[in-house]
């Protein structure tokens, strides 16, 4: 008989568990930007929301907008600013709240 | 508001009670680029294997618990999507997928709603164009209970401030 089947009997578990290793793959998806608050000024965020084509960026004064809801992980905003603007390499972003994934992200950079 | 949470809550409790095993999904495309449905196929390959954690697709909204919505909400698709929503047995769960239907692509217009909320009480929303496979996994994990979401406690601020 099969090993996994008594395995199976002994857990009392009929199904794998979500991921049971760390998946090799997850590193090469194109994730969402992450942004440093440092390196940000309102130029730079002014220039990133000019190119995000899925409204994912606004300006609220000092405060950068980000919806991962609309982000399409295009990569446009960290092309257009490398400096304050990284790949985040989130991808586990299923939220029970649609407001959830609105983050609001202090644009700490010096005035220009 | 605070009945409506209760109720949210109760229902997520049923759903993690009664879909703890095995969970039946119904793929509804309102328009998508095929693009988010190609990834849905792709849970049922080899690498991701979605039966193992009791997870089917079923071609039947009647024998489905679980709504998987992709696409703006094309406004052509009103009655379909009505129809497909009141044919599900309850509880049932929506889930939102892919920039289409999480509002980011298209905007509200005489074509489109947009926004699978504007239609669907939406439980789970997975973004990505497209989310991943893996992605969509950890959120139907997330919509049966078996994950708390992370979504919560990110910021997307990195660290190397000046």
């Amino acid at each position: 008989m099969p090993l996994w089947f008594i395995r199976g009997l002994r857990r009392g578990v009929v199904t794998t568990r979500y991921p049971a290793t760390p998946d090799g793959s997850a590193a090469a998806l194109p994730t969402p930007p992450a942004f440093r608050p440092g390196e940000l000024t309102r130029d730079v965020t002014d220039r990133i929301v000019a190119v995000c084509p899925s409204a994912a960026l606004a300006r609220h004064g000092d405060v950068l907008i980000f919806d991962a809801g609309n982000c399409t992980a295009c990569g446009r905003c960290a092309a257009a600013a490398p400096d304050a603007v990284t790949s985040s390499g989130e991808w586990e972003l299923a939220a029970t709240a649609r407001s959830a994934l609105r983050k609001e992200i202090p644009i700490l950079g010096e005035r220009s | 508001m605070n009945g409506d949470e209760a109720a949210a809550r109760q229902l997520r409790e049923q759903v993690a009670d009664q879909f703890g095993r095995s969970l039946h999904i119904r793929t509804l495309d309102t328009g998508s680029c095929a693009v988010c449905e190609q990834e849905i196929r792709l849970l049922s390959a080899p690498h991701y294997d979605l039966n193992r954690l009791g997870f089917f697709f079923t071609p039947a909204p009647r024998h489905a618990d679980l709504l998987l919505v992709t696409g703006p909400m094309v406004r052509a698709f009103d009655g379909a999507v009505r129809k497909t929503y009141e044919a599900m047995p309850g509880p049932k769960v929506v889930v939102a997928t892919g920039a289409c239907a999480l509002g980011g692509v298209y905007p509200k217009d005489p074509f489109m709603h947009g926004n699978v909320g504007e239609v669907l009480p939406v439980d789970v929303w997975i973004p990505g164009c497209p989310p991943s496979p893996l992605a969509l996994l950890q959120g139907l994990s997330v919509a049966v209970g078996r994950l708390a979401e992370r979504t919560p406690g990110l910021t997307f601020a990195a660290g190397g401030e000046a």
